[in-house]
């Protein structure tokens, strides 16, 4: 065989070589993206469709086209930015509180001893109590009649708190019962990132002397940083979404205080049947969302170059 | 470096005094955070009359009236079963695919996987009550309305995009060298995925398993609109009996069901966290 | 060998998730129910008639405990099947099934202000003449009082049959007015003499110097269901929420004095009533803290008779409508109403089901197993069964507001778009109870979303 035919051998299977290669990369993804494709799809597009649309509730399909006037008409109410401005506070309060909160918790648990494995299902159980209970328990411990919140800090003289009625704490107690929410979701992804950390860098970092703090430092942190984004964007995504906490403790009030953005879309759509300007909102909130996970995953790639 | 004996033990010591510290702390945080489940415990045993006082008590005529009504008289044995489906089952096809595709993002350089890998993750960010009416009418034209697949379909469509960029996070944390030596070995990337990976990240897998299956426990939205009777579940029983408008909301019997509903996940999660350990001592004997 | 016990777990991991997951496949494509062989008419033994009903969960399944095996008795051969939906997403779901050209269910049970939206969706049936064939003899329309039947109708068809009446009441605490020294109400009492009386209600009973009793909780906080009570107090002035062209109409005079009342009936109500609903309204009644409570009629049984929920006893708790205004007294009507489906398969079993549950017969059931309210005159003058004699003044009460709320139009918006219109109403007097902003501005507000949605 000449030299020539012999290349062209090699060329062709390592062309097939590579197009398998190709194929079985592809292969991780395919399952996923089929699934998300296949359900995702009509859904997205029909909202995008009725949000430049008059909805017709005969058939709840699009009966005539009106262009931008749905998204004119949501910029222009006041109630979608005072939602908006609700939903940022509520974000800025308790998205940070989260963070910290779960992570260090997980920090404190971690110790291996007998007890770790029950404390740490201890931890699971406010995450898995049904919102809308969860609501209503906190709701009945909130309040100042027959709370028992008042009731214990009347021991300590502090207090009575109206908890639900006054416009400040009622945004407090929404971050509040969020955080005991979901604390322990960032706890559990916390403590199993924790525990993926190889113990050979720790300990070599003993003996060198280094103690507690630069640990954290140097070590802890920069290994972790990949699941902090992660758990960041993951908790930032569920925040913006949420409201049956807000639904089942404020109801949205006192006036429209606690009223964040989904409820409102909730109450539109739901509610109110405006499903086309409810489509144009949350084709909205989406753009928003998206754009702004975007600067976080910008931003954690950047520190995740740092280190 | 001083190795004296002296200096190591009282290292030894402070060592121990801290862990004991933070196990207290932790334990003590644990107890606060259960306070309102607590509550919600007692709660569900007494009578309605006894729920709203001032101030509330501890003391009462205790009743297993809450429970036993809606064991017996209720649908919710049914809808609890279910749900135990529809959440594991959403949650097994979840962790399954998404992991894929989390390794996919995390260590395979594919022209474009990145950017699929945003965009599905910006898929989060609809609003579920925006995608629910479509869902259903793209579900009635299939004949799939009240049917458990269909809902965990919906269900894996929110819970795939978490796992994965959470096993992306995993993935990237663990060493290049372990999947390249087994494929050196003549291993296949599935294989290598399959057989190394995967057994390295169960403490990563399993917390992502027992976040879906929650996820999908307790989600309502399209449990309500996707199901009439057939796949219903709890939470759509939890909000029946919440939104009474007619007796109204019946305290004793949702903290009853509340309870009843968290005992079959705490329990799972205290039989994973088994798995979990002994999948990590097995991880560190790797050598 | 740890690579052996790797693979054997990596084998059954995957074969277990393949497993469960082909499982959950089969189970969920297989899980289609045989449809009944749909015997038409009443049914046969061999061929019964299955008739799906889409209710408020709230007493969907009492109905479908207590009710239906009662129907079945005389009409064995139909199969009924209630399906509980949460309040919050019944209309929603019901218009779904409405429009969709092969509907599940055959009879839909609407809340009072939805008629007119599904019935303007064309799924409805004529229920009076589709069903005249149909109809016995002794079912007697002209016996249901006019506001119950009201519910139904729109543009002068009668689209379904009253099935639970319900309405606001004023709950009242006998033993508060005379600890305080005041005459028990009548029905004649005015708004004046209720504010007069008020202060006097914000009492410490058990002399610790430390008040436990209030005037009055009610719904303050954000919901769709608070402007009721507004709206009774604003009707009872006279005041119209729409005038006879269709417009809004609320923000006038009337309007803004009734929303100022309801909001400063906050001074006398229990400290944190102003997120206070019907759920912490109820609660604080049944506590005996409050001497007064405007609420849904339905929940007498529970607030005054069942000790398990309440500590009060029904000779201590008094029912009549809300006090008097320029002209009349004060209440607001929320049937459920039952309707059938134009493209249903089965009339006239469902209509079969309807004409008994609404009948003279079916109503006295309903009465004396559930408590449930009946709509027609001769239920409500009839005395009940012994046992329940408690629906003695709580007939007397309801007779009362029917007349009340035919009289004063006391019934949310009728129209095709009601909700949004009453979301705006509910936003309104969430500001004004809330403190942020004047009972004027915010009815204006409303008036202008209003107008626009009612266009």
């Amino acid at each position: 065989m000449s030299n020539v035919q012999i290349d062209t051998q090699h060329r062709r299977r390592f062309r097939k070589e590579k197009l398998l290669d190709l194929m079985s990369r592809w292969t991780f993804m395919f399952p996923a993206g089929f699934i998300l494709i296949a359900m995702l799809a009509y859904p997205i597009v029909y909202t995008i469709d009725i949000s430049f649309a008059l909805i017709d509730l005969t058939t709840f399909r699009v009966a005539e086209w009106v262009g931008w006037d749905n998204y004119t008409y949501v910029l222009g109410d006041s109630r979608f930015w005072a939602s908006l401005k609700v939903t940022a506070i509520y974000l800025a309060l308790s998205l940070p509180i989260q963070m910290i909160l779960g992570f260090g918790i997980a920090y404190l648990i971690n110790v291996e001893w007998k007890g770790r494995g029950f404390v740490r299902a201890l931890f699971l159980i406010p995450m898995v109590v049904a919102p809308v209970v969860a609501g209503g328990v906190w709701r009945m411990m909130l309040d100042p009649l027959y709370g028992l919140t008042n009731y214990l800090l009347g021991f300590v003289g502090l207090g009575p708190y109206d908890w639900l009625g006054d416009t400040w704490l009622a945004m407090w107690t929404i971050v509040i019962i969020d955080t005991w929410r979901w604390t322990p979701f960032i706890v559990l992804i916390a403590t199993a990132s924790i525990l993926n950390l190889s113990k050979d860098i720790f300990e070599a970092a003993s003996i060198d002397g280094a103690n507690w703090w630069t640990k954290l430092w140097s070590i802890s942190i920069p290994l972790l940083l990949p699941m902090i984004a992660a758990t960041f964007i993951v908790r930032w995504l569920g925040a913006v979404k949420m409201f049956d906490i807000a639904l089942s403790a404020t109801g949205g009030g006192p006036g429209a205080s606690t009223q964040v953005i989904n409820l409102f879309i909730y109450e539109e759509a739901f509610r109110s049947l405006y499903f086309a300007e409810a489509a144009a909102m949350a084709v909205l909130v989406l753009v928003g969302t998206m754009m702004l996970t975007g600067v976080f995953l910008y931003g954690s790639r950047k520190l995740e170059d740092l280190y | 470096m001083s190795t004296n004996p002296s200096t190591s033990a009282v290292l030894m010591r402070r060592l121990h005094v801290g862990q004991n510290v933070r196990i207290l702390a932790g334990v003590i945080v644990a107890l606060m955070f259960l306070l309102p489940v607590f509550w919600m415990v007692l709660t569900s045993f007494k009578f309605q009359r006894d729920i709203f006082t001032t101030p509330p008590t501890f003391l009462f005529t205790p009743t297993l009236e809450n429970y036993t009504r809606y064991l017996q008289q209720s649908n919710i044995p049914y809808q609890m079963m279910n749900t135990v489906i529809v959440a594991f089952g959403a949650g097994l096809i979840s962790i399954f695919t998404g992991s894929m595709a989390g390794y996919a993002l995390a260590r395979l350089r594919i022209r474009g996987a990145g950017f699929l890998g945003v965009l599905i993750l910006m898929s989060r960010g609809v609003p579920p009550i925006a995608l629910a009416v479509p869902m259903f009418l793209v579900g009635r034209s299939l004949g799939l309305i009240d049917k458990h697949i269909y809902l965990i379909l919906a269900y894996c469509t929110f819970l795939i995009p978490y796992v994965m960029w959470l096993m992306r996070g995993f993935f990237l944390a663990l060493p290049k060298e372990l999947e390249e030596s087994a494929m050196i070995d003549g291993c296949s990337r599935l294989g290598a995925f399959f057989k190394i990976i995967v057994p390295i990240s169960l403490p990563g897998l399993l917390s992502t398993l027992i976040f879906c299956v929650i996820l999908a426990w307790e989600e309502l939205l399209f449990a309500i609109v996707l199901t009439n009777r057939i796949a219903t579940t709890v939470p759509v029983a939890i909000a029946n009996i919440a939104g009474d408008t007619v007796n109204g909301a019946n305290w004793g019997a949702l903290t009853a069901v509340g309870t009843m509903t968290v005992v079959p996940v705490v329990i799972f999660a205290l039989l994973v966290q088994k798995w979990l350990i002994q999948g990590l001592a097995d991880g560190a004997t790797k050598g | 060998m740890i690579s052996i016990k790797l693979v054997n777990r990596r084998i059954s991991r995957r074969a277990t998730m393949l497993m469960g997951a082909a499982a959950l496949v089969a189970h969920g494509l297989g899980s289609v129910p045989a449809k009944a062989q749909d015997g038409g008419g009443l049914g046969t033994p061999e061929a019964p008639v299955n008739l799906r009903i889409m209710a408020d969960a709230a007493y969907g399944n009492a109905w479908q405990e207590v009710m239906v095996p009662e129907f079945n008795k005389k009409y064995p051969n139909i199969k009924v099947t209630i399906d509980p939906v949460p309040y919050t997403e019944l209309l929603a779901k019901q218009m779904l099934d409405a429009t969709s050209s092969d509907p599940v269910y055959d009879i839909l049970v609407l809340d009072d202000p939805w008629t007119p939206q599904v019935a303007e969706t064309g799924a409805l049936l004529d229920i009076r003449n589709e069903t005249a064939q149909w109809t016995l003899p002794d079912y007697d329309w002209d016996d249901f009082n006019a506001a119950p039947l009201a519910a139904t109708q729109w543009k002068g068809v009668q689209y379904g049959v009253p099935m639970r009446s319900n309405m606001l009441l004023m709950f009242v605490n006998k033993t508060l007015y005379e600890k305080a020294g005041l005459p028990v109400p009548t029905p004649d009492l005015t708004w004046e003499e209720y504010l007069e009386q008020a202060p006097k209600l914000v009492q410490d009973t058990n002399g610790d110097g430390v008040v436990d009793a209030w005037a009055i909780d009610t719904y303050f906080k954000r919901d769709p269901l608070t402007p009721t009570i507004w709206q009774s107090i604003f009707n009872a002035n006279g005041g119209r929420l729409l005038d006879d062209g269709g417009k809004p109409a609320f923000n006038d005079e009337i309007g803004v004095k009734a929303l100022e009342l309801h909001a400063e009936l906050l001074k006398y109500a229990p400290p944190g009533s102003v997120s206070h609903g019907y759920s912490e309204a109820l609660a604080s009644f049944r506590q005996g803290q409050v001497a007064t409570s405007f609420n849904w009629g339905s929940v007498y049984r529970n607030s005054a008779v069942d000790p398990k929920t309440t500590t009060l006893t029904p000779d201590q708790v008094g029912l009549q409508v809300l006090p008097v205004g320029a002209k009349m007294g004060g209440s607001n009507r929320g049937i459920a109403s039952g309707t059938i489906q134009a493209k249903s398969k089965n009339k006239e079993a469902a209509w079969a089901f309807l004409q008994w549950f609404s009948s003279k017969e079916g109503e006295k059931h309903h009465v004396n197993n559930l408590g449930g309210f009946p709509a027609r005159k001769s239920t409500l003058a009839a005395t009940p069964e012994p046992g329940n004699e408690w629906l003695i003044p709580v007939f007397t009460a309801l007779q009362q507001g029917f007349d009340f709320i035919e009289a004063g139009e006391m019934w949310r918006v009728r129209h095709p778009k009601s909700d949004a219109v009453q979301q705006a109403l509910a936003d309104a007097v969430a500001a004004v109870i809330s403190g942020q902003s004047n009972a004027k501005d915010a009815l204006d507000e409303a008036a202008r979303r209003a107008a626009r949605t009612l266009r």
